[in-house]
Order: C-alpha cells, then sequence, then structure tokens
C-alpha cells in the first residue's frame, strides 16, 4: 500500500548529485555534467546538477534539457515575426559554424540564466502522494525536500515515486 | 631487471593520480637498491606495458622523479639513477602558525560565501581528489580599519570534514576549526607565493584599480598523506610584508 510511505522513505541524499554555485558558467556545468555521465555509479537518472547561492541555498536544478535550451542559437529559436514556419528544419543542417560560435559564446553566460528556479519542495514527513501530485501537475522528475521550510536535505524521483506507486497498485 | 607482480599497485580505484602513485612505486624501486645508482631504467615503452599505464603517465613519473633527483636522463642514451645529494642542513622546519596569522593586525572577516560546488579547472589535482568529489567553498574578504585587505578562498573535500559547511567562519580561523574541533591535525602546508595581477571581481572587491599588482599566495595543508585544503589568497602588496622564519631541525 502507498500509504504511509513518506517522502524520507525513498529520498536519497543531496550530494549523490552534483553541485555548483549561481556563478559558474554554462560550460563549466557542461564539464562536470560529462564527468559524471562518465563516471557511471554516480549517474543519476534524470542527469541534473543542483544550483545553490553563496549560503548553500538551493537555488534551482540545471537538467540536459536546461543546458541545450541554454545553447540554442537566437536563429533556431521559434519566433513570432519569423516568415518561415515554425516547424521548418530546413535551417537546422545549415550553418554549423554559425551555431557553433554563438553557442560558445552562449556558454560562458551563467547557469543562473538556464536554470529551473526552485519553488516547489516537499517535506521529510510528507505523504509520497503529494510528491506524486507536484510532479505529475508540474512536470518535475525531481523534487527538492526541506525540513523546516529551509534546509535542503534530500531528493525524491519520479522512479522512486513510480516504484512505489506502482507496487501499491500491482498488489491491489 | 625483473619486475614481479606485487610491485604492479598502480589503482586506479585511488584517489591519487596514476603518476603519482607510478612516482611512489620507482621512487621505493631505487630506495630499496632494486634499481642501483648508476643502473638504467626500463625505457618507456617498457613502463608503460609492466604498469599498464599510459605513456604520459610514465613521462610525468620519471620527470618527477629527475626533477627530485633520483634519476638523470642522458640524450640519446636512456634514464639513469643517479646518486642522490641531500644537501646537509638545509632541512629546515619553518613554524607555520606564525606564517598563517599576519602577527599583530586585527581583522574584521565578512564571508562572501559558504557552499558547495564540484571540482573545476584544475582544483581536482590542487586538491589531490577525484573529479566526482563535493568541495566545500569558503571566499572572505578580510578587512583592517574598514579597508579590504585580503580577499581568501578556501577549498576543502567535503568528505574531509562535512560539518565546516556549517560552522561560522566569520572570527574563527579555519586552522583552529580543524584542529581544536574536528580533531584533524595539520602536519603541513606548502606556500607558493606569487606577484600576479588581480582579476576584475578581485579588484573591485579589493578597492585596487583593474589589473594590478597583488601578492597571490596559494597554500596548500596536508594532515599526514592527506590533503585537506588548498587557499588562495590574493593581497595587497601594500598592506603585506612575508616573513619566514626557519629552524634548523
Amino acid at each position: 500500500m502507498l500509504k504511509g510511505k513518506l517522502v524520507k522513505d525513498v529520498m536519497f541524499d543531496v550530494f549523490d548529485y552534483p553541485h555548483i554555485p549561481y556563478w559558474f558558467s554554462i560550460r563549466q556545468a557542461i564539464g562536470i555534467i560529462k564527468k559524471s555521465l562518465l563516471s557511471g555509479d554516480k549517474c543519476h537518472n534524470p542527469m541534473a546538477v543542483l544550483v545553490f547561492d553563496e549560503k548553500y541555498n538551493l537555488l534551482g536544478t540545471v537538467t540536459l534539457k536546461d543546458i541545450l535550451k541554454g545553447l540554442e542559437p537566437k536563429f533556431l529559436k521559434p519566433s513570432k515575426k519569423a516568415q518561415v514556419h515554425e516547424e521548418d528544419e530546413s535551417g537546422l543542417s545549415v550553418l554549423w559554424d554559425t551555431l557553433f560560435k554563438e553557442s560558445r559564446e552562449a556558454a560562458e553566460r551563467p547557469v543562473s540564466e538556464v536554470m529551473v528556479p526552485t519553488k516547489l519542495f516537499v517535506k521529510p514527513e510528507d505523504p509520497l502522494t503529494k510528491a506524486a501530485y507536484l510532479m505529475i501537475h508540474n512536470e518535475m522528475a525531481l523534487l527538492p525536500v526541506l525540513e523546516d521550510n529551509k534546509k535542503f536535505v534530500g531528493l525524491v524521483r519520479m522512479i522512486e515515486v513510480f516504484n512505489e506507486l506502482s507496487d501499491a497498485v500491482m498488489t491491489a | 631487471m625483473i619486475i614481479t607482480d606485487k610491485d604492479k599497485i598502480v589503482d586506479r580505484d585511488k584517489p591519487q593520480k596514476l603518476y603519482v602513485q607510478l612516482y611512489e612505486i620507482l621512487r621505493k624501486k631505487i630506495e630499496n637498491n632494486d634499481w642501483p645508482v648508476g643502473s638504467q631504467i626500463p625505457v618507456e615503452e617498457e613502463l608503460c606495458r609492466t604498469y599498464e599505464v599510459s605513456m604520459a603517465t610514465v613521462r610525468l613519473a620519471v620527470l618527477e622523479l629527475a626533477r627530485q633527483g633520483y634519476l638523470t636522463r642522458k640524450q640519446g642514451k636512456g634514464t639513469f639513477v643517479c646518486k642522490r645529494i641531500i644537501p646537509e642542513g638545509l632541512t629546515m622546519s619553518a613554524s607555520f602558525k606564525e606564517l598563517m596569522l599576519e602577527k599583530g593586525i586585527a581583522f574584521s572577516t565578512q564571508v562572501l560565501a559558504q557552499t558547495v560546488m564540484m571540482p573545476t579547472d584544475d582544483l581536482d589535482l590542487k586538491l589531490d581528489i577525484t573529479e566526482d568529489k563535493h568541495i566545500i567553498y569558503i571566499k572572505r574578504l578580510r578587512m583592517v580599519d574598514n579597508e579590504p585587505v585580503l580577499l581568501q578562498e578556501t577549498y576543502i573535500p567535503h568528505h574531509i570534514c562535512p560539518p565546516l559547511l556549517q560552522e561560522d567562519v566569520t572570527d574563527n580561523s579555519l586552522f583552529e576549526l580543524f584542529e581544536k574541533k574536528h580533531g584533524i591535525t595539520i602536519t603541513m602546508v606548502k606556500d607558493f607565493i606569487e606577484v600576479a595581477h588581480s582579476k576584475p571581481d578581485e579588484s573591485k572587491l579589493l578597492g585596487l584599480p583593474d589589473d594590478s599588482p597583488v601578492l597571490l599566495v596559494e597554500q596548500l595543508f596536508f594532515s599526514g598523506d592527506t590533503q585537506i585544503m588548498y587557499t588562495r589568497s590574493v593581497k595587497r602588496p601594500d598592506r603585506f610584508r612575508i616573513s619566514i622564519e626557519f629552524r634548523k631541525k
């Protein structure tokens, strides 16, 4: 049964995920993500980097998607003024040089510009159903766990929520 | 020259860099007289095969041994074990507590950051840790008479002392926190001092014009064989004078 399962039963250590301060560049974040992906045993799904302020408060998360979005050259971004249809992809194969030049410059921006800010969180004593609810309605695969609304103590991932929920369904 | 299996102890799981491990292995061979003075050591390719490491690792290890005076490289002939000269009377130890706390100066400290990061650039090398280790990062600005004189960034592997993340580092010296509160004795400090130019953010914090000459002091702190801290201090050159005291052992 899902009833009774709490966030603290499935949450895991924040130190399983890489940490960076918000002033790190996107380039530095990429380096850290690549090392994590290569090291294997510490690679978690979803792959994310936690972003902190100077007082070790969690500010947000950076995922592969956020980085790709941050590197996307402006001319590929849909524009309301553009005459071309938004889904016309013919431009994607051209101008690689331009793309990389612009992306290289974009990589020097701080991660704070591309991270997803942490607005929602759960408490260790919250039921897992609350975590599931927040994940479903906010498209989050990773949810921070805060103690006393302040201290960052762990993370809940969709995979654990899924496992608990699906076990409850299957054994019902 | 026979190399036995038990010598093959380059361990990829150790946090220590491979070349450092290889350096230690080879140094022991010289000190144990397995490779006597005057003998030629195996060629790089052979060392690569024997210890299952890359050519770059072998070169770094051999280079370090040469720098430390264990080996001499003769062009076109090979690398030989040489008689190591240890200059007598020059092994001194400084009492480093006095080196760290500029005596008689009352600092006030502003903690600009106390957070966690992963190693970037060459921080993993400077702290002798693997790239996946978390680092406690502390940035402090020290002032005398409300005038900023010293900007200090400190990096400590998180696993060495996790509570440091929560400690008040405004008035407490990290040195004292390590030794008195957490029972970690600092046994060695390596200092690197150079004249450098201030970076834009450093100039701003220290109230200096951009690209000003500053005193850059890098310090590596050890507890036994373990490296526990790296600090990078940018000092206003007009406010500091370095004094080093040596004592004969």
